[in-house]
């Protein structure tokens, strides 16, 4: 609320909630703002928070097989673990 | 002459009796047969001793003893292997095969038989393996590939993972599932090759060159974040010719000198192949190599509970601090006493109080809810945790439930309620109701008027 820029919580990857958790969790152990700042930067925190333990909790493997296509380009396609092929 | 000169020692009988000495004597079978392994085992040669040769008939005895003839084109030599050696060795002989056997040679007096008591044997050829080993492993660290000041350190927390393995067998699997379980936030790579036989070593080295390609053509499409971070080696055990090709001169160097760090988990514990010694970490399994690259969810989760443990206790420690400040100030307010100056100072503070402590208390309510669904999807430890977190938020709950009202209170709000039952009045009670009025500095009786409008509410 004190920082108009901030991106929203739910659009953070879990990398750079972390980020910005830990930096939150540093600064308000740091002390020294106005209590409005305070405020602020708990009410992020706790959604800081709750965005990495729920991507943690959510997520799902995401398996995928470098293929060669035509033409010698290279993709990774989604594969289930058991269908990966022997093609190289 | 002594007169039984078979008795005592019999470096003796060797030594002190010349040939033809028994030319007059008849010796009992077991006499002559003791001679002849007196001389056997005096022999160090045949105390410790490689023979290699194609192995004849097999016969395994009930007892589970090993017989087996042991031959080449001009002799040939009756081997024993006793059971307890003989089941604790992966490699078994058979009729045909080519080995080298590692042992003893000794007269079996009962039959007067000279036998090769084995302790190992081996196919032939691995002692040149062996050996090819141990030269390539000599000049490549001479070279300093297998140099400590070479490896690299792996990312924390990679987003994307490539594993060269083959996709057939349990491998792949194996580093899918430990993933799974353990960082499901990352993306793994198959990158499929031949792990055993023919042209595998070159497969090997395609595919480690497939990887830098995929991470070339990423960087160049301005996706990097994309791109593999660490790379795993993996197969499965086997025989040291199964795991032949990671010993491969081009696959070491193509090891080390792979644009991504990389992590062997080559065979079983005991396996050491020269990608291992080559490679930034030698992990001892696949799973292990897995096990390694990734950080653990459960132990992640709690680190980042403590976080959040961390944060309620600064931001608590904030609003007592606040709570004492604005105490102090009216404290002094006080002493200053011009009633305007004061009342416009207590509103201020206690507006400001008021709103962190509407937020805070939502917040840790939000909070706890949310641990608590996290929690179900937890495992114990974690869960243990988060148990402790949440009597920590429930304190700080309390806490600010009682500075809540008081902060109201002091601005001159009252609470009605009604006596005895203490419910708190919302609505115009009946007149004659009896009352009880909260302010911030005491609670005193009073009895409801005749009802009003319901907007204006009873008034004692």
């Amino acid at each position: 609320m004190t920082e108009p820029r901030q991106i929203p919580v739910a659009e953070l990857s879990f990398d750079d909630a972390l980020a910005e958790l830990q930096k939150t969790v540093a600064e308000l152990e740091a002390g020294g703002q106005a209590l409005e700042r305070s405020i602020a930067l708990y009410e992020r925190g706790v959604a800081l928070h709750e965005r990495c333990a729920a991507l943690l909790a959510e997520a799902e493997l995401k398996v995928q097989q470098l293929v060669t296509r035509a033409g010698g380009a290279l993709e990774a396609i989604d594969v289930r673990p058991e269908d990966a092929r022997d093609a190289e | 002459m002594p007169a039984d000169p078979y008795d005592g020692a019999v470096e003796d009988a060797r030594i002190v009796t010349p040939p033809g000495t028994f030319g007059l004597q008849i010796l009992a079978v077991s006499e002559a047969t003791r001679v002849i392994g007196g001389l056997v085992r005096s022999d160090e040669r045949l105390r410790d001793l490689w023979v290699e040769g194609e192995v004849g008939r097999v016969t395994i005895s009930t007892a589970g003893h090993a017989y087996f003839a042991l031959k080449d084109d001009k002799a040939q030599l009756q081997c024993v292997w006793f059971r307890d050696e003989r089941v604790r060795s992966a490699f078994q002989p058979q009729t045909g095969l080519r080995i080298v056997v590692h042992g003893r040679i000794d007269l079996y007096e009962p039959q007067g038989t000279l036998q090769l008591y084995v302790e190992s044997i081996q196919p032939s050829g691995v002692g040149n393996l062996t050996l090819k080993f141990e030269q390539l492993k000599a000049k490549l660290s001479q070279e300093g590939l297998f140099d400590g000041a070479r490896k690299r350190p792996l990312p924390i927390r990679p987003a994307t993972v490539a594993v060269v393995t083959s996709p057939t067998g349990a491998v792949w699997k194996d580093v899918c599932n430990v993933l799974a379980r353990r960082w499901p936030l990352v993306r793994v790579v198959l990158v499929a090759c031949a792990v055993q036989g023919e042209g595998s070593a070159e497969s090997i080295v395609r595919a480690l060159r497939r990887i830098e390609r995929y991470v070339e053509l990423l960087g160049a499409a301005n996706r990097a974040s994309e791109a593999p971070a660490v790379t795993i080696l993996a197969r499965g055990g086997g025989s040291i010719e199964d795991l032949w090709s990671f010993n491969d001169e081009a696959v070491v160097r193509a090891v080390v000198a792979h644009r991504l760090p990389v992590v062997t988990g080559i065979g079983h514990e005991v396996d050491v192949t020269l990608s291992d010694f080559a490679a930034d970490v030698r992990a001892p399994t696949p799973s292990a190599a897995a096990e390694l690259v990734v950080p653990d969810r459960a132990e992640f989760a709690a680190s980042l509970a403590r976080g959040a443990d961390r944060m309620h206790g600064a931001a608590g420690r904030v609003i007592g601090d606040a709570r004492r400040e604005v105490d102090a100030e009216r404290r002094a307010l006080d002493r200053l006493h011009p009633a305007a100056r004061l009342a416009a100072g207590r509103e201020r503070a206690g507006d400001l109080l008021d709103r962190a402590t509407r937020a805070l208390r939502l917040r840790i309510g939000e909070g706890r809810s949310r641990q608590d669904r996290l929690g179900d999807a937890l495992p114990g430890l974690v869960t243990r945790r988060l148990v402790v977190a949440r009597g920590a938020l429930g304190s700080a709950a309390s806490a600010l439930a009682v500075l809540g009202p008081n902060a109201t209170l002091e601005r001159g709000y009252a609470i009605v309620r009604t006596a005895p039952d203490g419910i708190i009045i919302r609505e115009p009670v009946p007149a004659g109701s009896q009352l009880s009025i909260r302010v911030a500095r005491g609670e005193f009786p009073a009895t409801a008027d005749r009802p009003a409008r319901s907007t204006g509410g009873g008034k004692s």
